[in-house]
């Protein structure tokens, strides 16, 4: 557990202590602050529920936090491979699922920067206070597990695929699948592939969630089928993980 | 003898026509808005109209489809409204509505955007040939000021500001 | 043994890549492992370490078979790799502090600097690594390998990128360990003329197989039926009839002397020998038909057979 802790401290102070991992967080914050003046500016927006907006705006952080942990984790093995320095750490007694662990801790360190910055611009939009606590706490329920799994699984992929654009491809190629209800309109969510889809879809199970809690208010009983998908994809992503990441030695 | 009986078969055959006009189903439509509704309405503000269609005609009507129409009356502005975000209740259908039979809807709607409107309800029989309608009601909405920009505002500017402002203080230091 | 490979074969999907290799060494001996580009060494290395398996063959370290026990293996082994990296934004120290820890060992600043200051780099354990030369990292990766103490040190390249006198530092620091810690050193390398002053066993691969494995000495003496050894000297020599039995003056050229042994003549008791003779020997080369050309003639027959 300790060389897990240190793996992850290093790994947190890499990224969010770099000029990277800020710049990721002045993009998300860039992106929010355009979506929130968008609601100042535009009629039609500044029309919303302010229930509707606190919703839209859980929906784009979560999309933006799986698309950093898709960055991220793509780059975590192929990237340290590529770099050189993959083969002095799987060189030390530290077993292929410590490092996985390590890594994710910081993957798990970057949500958690990328929530917190995105608490204000809840409360701004939330202005009402309809569901606002909810809303804070619904975020962290769902969408943790979502873009940590999004982080398992770009890890995974960056260790098998051994290569970090290819494997970033194929992880934003399902994280555009998975996301893609957030524009797709009505009908085709209704359909019959598209009810499918969504059951299964943890990003759909996700913002359903979202929606049913902030905007219409549903109770917790509600949302456990949901969040049981969710969990479910984190389970599977920290799996495929592991299982990617003990090829790296012994093969 | 000949003019008698042609004259007698085009009476027959207009009494036909007079009688099936008379025993075909009829919608009339009332329309009128809901008490409730605020006197100036603004963008933003939630309306509700209520229709009533009755049937005036001597035969029942079969599978009546009535819906709720806008339209835009602004000079410059004209056309008819999509009401995709007005209104999520945009149509009914009444099985059966027996001769002097009447049925009555509630239309919520939000204001969307601010101008001059006229509301309608239409209506008809499943296979009717023609379309029947309600009087339209009038609608001004006024413009809502932007709003909540006291909170947006400083978030919007503020964080983003304050994440450049580590940043540049990280990069120093590391410098 | 330290390390024992028997018949060591492994394929990479259809391609053979190692087809026989063979290996032993004990501790404190330091084993040069050499051979053509492309003959097996780095994959020799990486099964020895445990990132990649066997596909048949023995393959003991350190009593420990690395593919079922590599972690454990690891605690034991300090290993440089050719293509190494770092963390570039990290300063030298806090590097090594991180590396050290994941052995589970919390060394102070002193250890650090220390251990800095052994491989040649005093005074840089506070800039960043990605400021250091190529020389720099080579001996920061040493540095590296070093934490921990280890039993066995797996050296790829060791001296590349260093100048003359940063290879002579790196090449005593390694007979220092050899000889007084007891660490065994397995040595991959291009450069014969390290090999020839630190090993005193070596291996020869080519084309996946084990051409010739055992003690330098023997497999040169084998092959020109007596040593011959250039001297350098510190002032004149003694007489030619100082020289110990069998031990002949070939030739000699200032501060140079050129001497042949016999066969079974073990070099070590001879310079002893000459020592307590009063010979002032500085330094001692190997020209037994020479390391290269013996090097050469082996791989050039088992590539063209």
């Amino acid at each position: 557990m300790n060389s897990i802790r240190l793996i992850a401290a290093k790994e947190t102070g890499e990224l969010l202590g770099s000029g990277r991992g800020l710049g990721w967080l002045i993009t998300l914050a860039v992106v929010l602050s355009a979506f929130s003046l968008l609601l100042v500016g535009s009629t039609e927006l500044s029309l919303l529920d302010n229930a509707q907006a606190v919703y839209m705006v859980m929906g784009t952080i979560t999309a933006l936090g799986g698309l950093l942990a898709v960055v991220v984790g793509s780059d975590a093995i192929a990237g340290e491979r590529e770099r050189g320095t993959l083969v002095p750490l799987l060189l030390t007694p530290v077993s292929s699922t410590g490092i996985v662990l390590g890594k994710m801790g910081a993957q798990l360190a970057a949500w958690v920067a990328a929530y917190v910055v995105a608490l204000p611009y809840l409360w701004a939009v939330g202005s009402s206070g309809q569901n606002l606590g909810a809303a804070v706490l619904y975020l962290a329920l769902f969408g943790t597990p979502l873009v940590i799994g999004f982080g398992f699984y770009a890890l995974g992929l960056s260790a098998r695929l051994g290569n970090v654009r290819n494997a970033m491809l194929v992880a934003l190629i399902t994280l555009i699948l998975a996301a893609s209800p957030l524009v797709l309109g009505p009908s085709l969510r209704q359909s019959g592939i598209g009810k499918m889809f969504d059951a299964v879809n943890p990003f759909s199970a996700a913002l359903n969630a979202f929606d049913s809690v902030v905007i219409d208010s549903d109770p917790f009983g509600m949302q456990i089928g949901r969040l049981g998908v969710v969990l479910a994809w984190l389970a599977v992503t920290a799996l495929f993980a592991r299982a990617s990441a003990r090829r790296l030695e012994g093969t | 003898m000949k003019h008698w009986i042609l004259a007698l078969a085009f009476a027959c055959i207009g009494s036909m026509g007079l009688a099936h006009a008379q025993t075909a189903p009829r919608l009339s439509i009332a329309l009128s808005p809901a008490p409730g509704n605020p006197p100036s309405p603004e963008m933003g503000n939630w309306m509700h109209f209520r229709s009533v269609v009755r049937n005036t005609g001597a035969a029942p009507a079969q599978s009546v489809v009535a819906w709720i129409g806008l339209v835009r009356v602004d000079a410059g502005h004209e056309q008819p409204m999509d009401l995709e975000d007005w209104s999520a209740h945009k149509a009914v259908v009444i099985p059966s509505l027996q001769p002097g039979q009447s049925f009555t809807t509630e239309w919520p709607m939000r204001l969307i955007q601010n101008g001059d409107y006229r509301v309608v309800i239409s209506a008809a029989e499943r296979h009717a040939q023609r379309l029947d309608s309600s009087p339209f009601v009038d609608l001004h909405v006024r413009v809502k000021p932007t709003v909540e920009s006291r909170r947006i505002l400083p978030v919007a500017i503020g964080v983003p500001l304050l994440l450049g402002l580590i940043a540049g203080l990280r990069l120093r230091r590391r410098a | 043994m330290l390390v024992e490979v028997r018949d060591l074969k492994l394929s990479i999907g259809p391609v053979p890549i190692l087809q026989g290799v063979r290996l032993g060494m004990d501790a404190g001996d330091i084993y040069g492992l050499l051979g053509p580009n492309g003959a097996g060494k780095s994959t020799t290395l990486s099964v020895l370490t445990g990132l990649r398996r066997a596909g048949s063959g023995a393959v003991n370290v350190l009593g420990l078979d690395p593919a079922t026990q590599a972690q454990a293996l690891r605690r034991r082994i300090g290993v440089l790799s050719e293509d190494s990296g770092f963390y570039g934004w990290m300063k030298a120290r806090d590097y090594l502090r991180f590396m050290s820890s994941l052995y589970g060992l919390d060394l102070p600043a002193q250890q650090i600097e220390a251990q800095l200051e052994r491989v040649g780099l005093p005074g840089a354990s506070a800039h960043p690594v990605g400021a250091f030369s190529r020389g720099m990292k080579q001996r920061l990766g040493l540095a590296r390998a070093l934490l921990h103490k280890p039993e066995l040190l797996i050296l790829d390249e060791p001296t590349n990128g260093l100048d003359p006198r940063g290879r002579r530092e790196i090449h005593d620091l390694l007979i220092d360990l050899s000889q007084h810690h007891g660490v065994g050193i397995l040595l991959c390398t291009h450069l014969l003329d390290d090999v020839d002053r630190l090993c005193n066993r070596i291996g020869i691969i080519a084309d996946g197989r084990s051409v010739v494995e055992g003690s330098l000495a023997d497999l040169l003496a084998t092959r020109t039926g007596a040593g011959r050894y250039r001297l350098r000297l510190r002032g004149d020599p003694p007489l030619p009839a100082a020289l110990p039995e069998g031990v002949t003056l070939i030739a000699s050229e200032g501060e140079w002397m050129h001497v042949a042994l016999p066969a079974n003549a073990d070099p070590g008791q001879v310079w002893a020998a000459l020592l307590a003779a009063g010979w002032d020997l500085v330094e001692i080369h190997n020209e037994s038909g020479g390391l290269e050309d013996f090097y050469l003639d082996l791989t050039h027959k088992e590539l063209t057979s």
